[in-house]
């Protein structure tokens, strides 16, 4: 911990609300090019053709580098202090058997990433799923259920309510859920400006300076991870809290949760948390159907899982 | 060349310039670095300051509260079943109940506004939502805050893996708040804490006056003023109010089932509860007196059975009067009848009444035990 840098040393451009002249002036850009739709939309198809026709462009999909761009990456790693984006391979794992649904990983992390407080913005949650005696169908809430948000009188925590206390329960547990840092992001494929992108230590990562909030990649997540953050204006997701990774520490949710649910680690390493989580446990993830091959590991659901 | 196609050609060669400025003005010298992306915003991501800090920072200066904490059950490590080398740790750690310091702590060398805050608030005062604006949202918990954190995670409920130790509510604390019985940093019980000294207990505000008339149902057996006209019916006479209405509420929801007492408490309204409790509590209770020969071995069986650790103002460290229970929402045994006392201790032990705490307690005692105890509570002063 006190190996962590000074706070006057480090930048905190996340905000977005900086006067950082590029991205204001970028934005006003865009907002006078409004006026004249048109020639904002040729403006950036041009853009991007002229782009492509200069050589730069990837192959097929956006989240893969040309040879060069990978050379670059492994010769000239990003300029973050005592790491190596080449040297990890991070994955997450989820022990749903151990879950008790206490939410306090939905609230560290809000915490952590100042996500907007209320119910229905997240970063990660937590779903219930419950079979009642003789159905075959789960019932499935989430902190954003209205009888939940009321049990907790106010729209800032975080609880289940005991709902099913007196009914007939065949089954029940606790799905938490968070980023999925794809193999194979389709909200990266989608994103018009580059704003969203995989970095080869695995994690999918928003540039708030270049993210316009078309919530394209909103919509194109097939596992709902996505939000719109409206005080910033940007789109945002769980990044396994990069920030606290990359200085060695785990991510906020792992660090709260109270039973060992949540496992993070470097698949490099054969006796991280993680490898020791997939080698013990069979593993799956979640709508494996889709092709977008998540690094989320879970353990203990049901198919209606998704 | 016809003068449409010039004006054409004159819009595409401004388009093509304004993008192509437009691209060279704008495009970050790091785009395309490493992908189709801000090759600058990897680094930028990871510089932003971690909030959460972890228990270890706490250490320095709460060092008491720490060593309570590394030692005790909210802090259990333990090895994960299925690896030899991978340990697990159980239990909230200090930043899950006093919510993310930073910004919030009093002393701000310690934890100072994340610049990151201070930028929010200054830019956005209308969305403003962080932590430290949420009213209630403060770092030292109040006892009911802190219960509504405790039952996050050990309120019994559906789903939870049988693992986690769950209470259900009602038979487990009632009104009662968690920290007055268990220390949240240390939670097994020691009695020789209970009950511990909560900064704020829970005001009952009941109205004396409305709850006369509503006595007036109950004369019959508990007396006008509460002191009751057979020794198998309570004393309600100078009895905590909390109790009073926490008990009214255990008939209603029949938690505590009497064919008499749930049938008459199912009409009550909560105000009739609350006003009720408030009449009989400021009334003056009278002694009803035990059986002589058996109060000093009762007495006696007080002392080490652990009663007093919450039926004494005092608790076991033995500073208050006997009887006199050290919560609002407990009952005092002073003066209570003999009769009474023993066919609810009974109860307890057979489970027709249910209290986590008491129907445990009392499994520990004979009948001989519940004789001499009774004796000796129904004889102590009740003031
Ligand atoms: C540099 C010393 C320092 C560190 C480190 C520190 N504290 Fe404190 N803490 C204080 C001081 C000073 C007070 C104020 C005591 C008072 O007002 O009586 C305080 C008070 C508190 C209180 C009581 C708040 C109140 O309103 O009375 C809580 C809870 C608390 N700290 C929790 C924490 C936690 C959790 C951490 C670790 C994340 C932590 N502290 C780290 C110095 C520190
Ligand atoms: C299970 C929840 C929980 C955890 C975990 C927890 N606390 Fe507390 N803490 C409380 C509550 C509730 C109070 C209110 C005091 C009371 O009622 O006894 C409190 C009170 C305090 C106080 C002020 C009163 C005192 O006893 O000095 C400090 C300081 C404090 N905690 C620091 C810490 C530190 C440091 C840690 C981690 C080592 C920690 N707490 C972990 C719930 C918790
Ligand atoms: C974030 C979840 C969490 C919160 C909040 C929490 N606990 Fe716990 N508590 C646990 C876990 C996990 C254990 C360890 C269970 C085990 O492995 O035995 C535990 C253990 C306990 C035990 C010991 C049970 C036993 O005898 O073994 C008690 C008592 C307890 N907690 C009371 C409290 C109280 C009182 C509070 C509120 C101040 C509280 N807890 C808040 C998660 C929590
Ligand atoms: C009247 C005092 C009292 C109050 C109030 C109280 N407890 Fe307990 N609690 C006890 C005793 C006594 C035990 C059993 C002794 C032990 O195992 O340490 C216990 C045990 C527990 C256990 C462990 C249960 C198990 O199955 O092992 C948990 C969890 C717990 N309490 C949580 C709470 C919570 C949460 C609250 C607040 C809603 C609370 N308690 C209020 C006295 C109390
Ligand atoms: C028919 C006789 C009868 C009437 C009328 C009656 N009670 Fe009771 N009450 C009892 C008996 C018997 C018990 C003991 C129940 C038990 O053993 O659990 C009792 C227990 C109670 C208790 C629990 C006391 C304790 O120490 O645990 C309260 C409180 C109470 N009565 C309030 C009232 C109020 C208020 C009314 C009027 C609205 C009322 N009762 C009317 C017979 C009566
Ligand atoms: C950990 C705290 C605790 C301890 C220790 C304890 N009690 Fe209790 N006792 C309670 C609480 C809380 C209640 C209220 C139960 C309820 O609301 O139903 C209670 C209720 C009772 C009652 C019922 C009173 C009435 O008016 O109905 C009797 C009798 C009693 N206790 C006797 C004892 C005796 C005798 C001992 C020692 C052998 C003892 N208790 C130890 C907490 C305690």
């Amino acid at each position: 911990m006190n190996k962590l840098p000074s706070e006057e040393n480090m930048t905190t451009r996340d905000t977005n609300e900086t006067n950082d002249e590029g991205q204001v002036s970028r934005r006003s850009f865009l907002g006078l090019m409004g006026t004249g739709a048109v020639c904002a939309g040729a403006a950036i198809t041009a853009t991007s053709s002229a782009s492509s026709l200069l050589g730069h462009a990837s192959g097929g999909n956006a989240y893969q580098q040309s040879d060069a761009q990978r050379i670059e990456s492994l010769a000239n790693p990003p300029k973050i202090p005592d790491y190596d984006w080449n040297k990890h391979k991070w994955a997450f794992g989820v022990d749903t058997d151990r879950c008790i649904g206490c939410l306090r990983c939905m609230e560290a992390c809000k915490a952590e990433n100042s996500v907007q407080e209320d119910a229905n913005h997240h970063r990660t949650w937590v779903e219930r799923y419950v079979y009642l005696e003789g159905s075959d169908k789960a019932i499935v809430d989430s902190q954003t259920d209205p009888k939940n948000i009321e049990v907790t009188g106010s729209e800032m925590r975080y609880r289940f309510d005991n709902r099913y206390k007196d009914v007939k329960v065949d089954k029940a547990y606790f799905v938490p859920k968070l980023c999925n840092q794809c193999e194979k992001p389709s909200c990266v494929q989608v994103c018009p400006t580059g704003a969203t992108f995989k970095a080869p230590d695995g994690v999918v990562l928003i540039d708030a300076k270049y993210c316009i909030g078309c919530q394209y990649c909103v919509q194109a997540c097939p596992y709902g991870v996505r939000s719109f953050n409206e005080q910033r204006g940007t789109a945002e997701k769980c990044n396994w809290c990069y920030h606290r990774i990359t200085k060695g520490l785990n991510p906020a949710c792992v660090e709260a949760c109270p039973t060992g649910t949540r496992v993070f680690g470097d698949r490099n390493d054969k006796d991280s948390p993680i490898s020791e989580f997939i080698r013990n446990h069979r593993v799956m993830v979640l709508k494996p159907e889709m092709g977008n091959e998540p690094n989320v590991f879970y353990v203990g659901i049901d198919k209606e899982v998704s | 060349m016809p003068k449409h196609i010039v004006r054409l050609l004159a819009v595409i060669a401004v388009i093509a310039i304004i993008a192509i400025t437009a691209r060279t003005y704008f495009k970050d010298p790091s785009f395309y670095q490493y992908g189709h992306y801000r090759g600058n915003a990897p680094a930028e991501i990871a510089s932003k300051i971690p909030k959460l800090r972890g228990s270890d920072t706490c250490k320095s200066c709460h060092k008491a509260v720490y060593a309570e904490w590394t030692g005790g059950i909210h802090n259990k490590a333990s090895k994960d079943g299925t690896s030899k080398t991978v340990v697990v740790k159980y239990g909230p750690n200090c930043e899950v109940c006093h919510t993310s310091a930073a910004g919030n702590h009093p002393s701000k060398e310690a934890m100072p506004l994340s610049v990151e805050d201070q930028v929010h608030s200054i830019v956005h005062p209308k969305h403003h939502t962080l932590a430290t604006n949420v009213p209630g949202k403060k770092l030292l918990l109040s006892p009911e805050e802190a219960r509504s954190v405790c039952l996050n995670c050990h309120e019994k409920m559906p789903g939870r893996p049988k693992e986690q130790r769950q209470i259900a509510i009602d038979s487990h604390a009632g009104v009662e708040m968690c920290v007055t019985c268990h220390n949240p940093h240390s939670p097994k019980i020691d009695f020789s804490f209970v009950p511990r000294m909560v900064a704020m207990q829970k005001v009952f505000v009941g109205n004396a006056v409305a709850g006369k008339s509503v006595s007036a149902s109950c004369a019959g057996c508990h007396g006008a003023t509460g002191v009751s006209v057979s020794a198998n019916i309570p004393n309600l006479a100078g009895q905590n109010s909390g109790y009073l209405s926490s008990s009214l509420r255990a008939f209603k929801s029949k938690v505590r089932d009497n064919d008499m007492m749930s049938a008459i408490a199912a009409g009550m309204s909560e105000a009739d509860i609350e006003n009720v409790s408030a009449f009989y509590s400021q009334n003056s209770c009278k002694v009803t007196g035990g059986d002589r020969a058996k109060v000093a071995a009762g007495k006696a069986k007080v002392a080490t059975a652990g009663c007093a650790a919450c039926h004494n103002a005092g608790g076991l460290r033995g500073a208050g009067a006997p009887g006199i229970s050290g919560s609002k929402s407990w009952p005092n045994l002073a003066g209570q009848n003999a009769e009474y006392l023993g066919a609810t201790l009974k109860a307890f032990q057979n489970s027709t009444r249910y209290h986590t705490v008491m129907t445990s307690v009392a499994k520990t005692l004979s009948a001989a035990d519940i004789d001499n105890l009774v004796a000796y509570y129904a004889s102590v002063d009740c003031k």
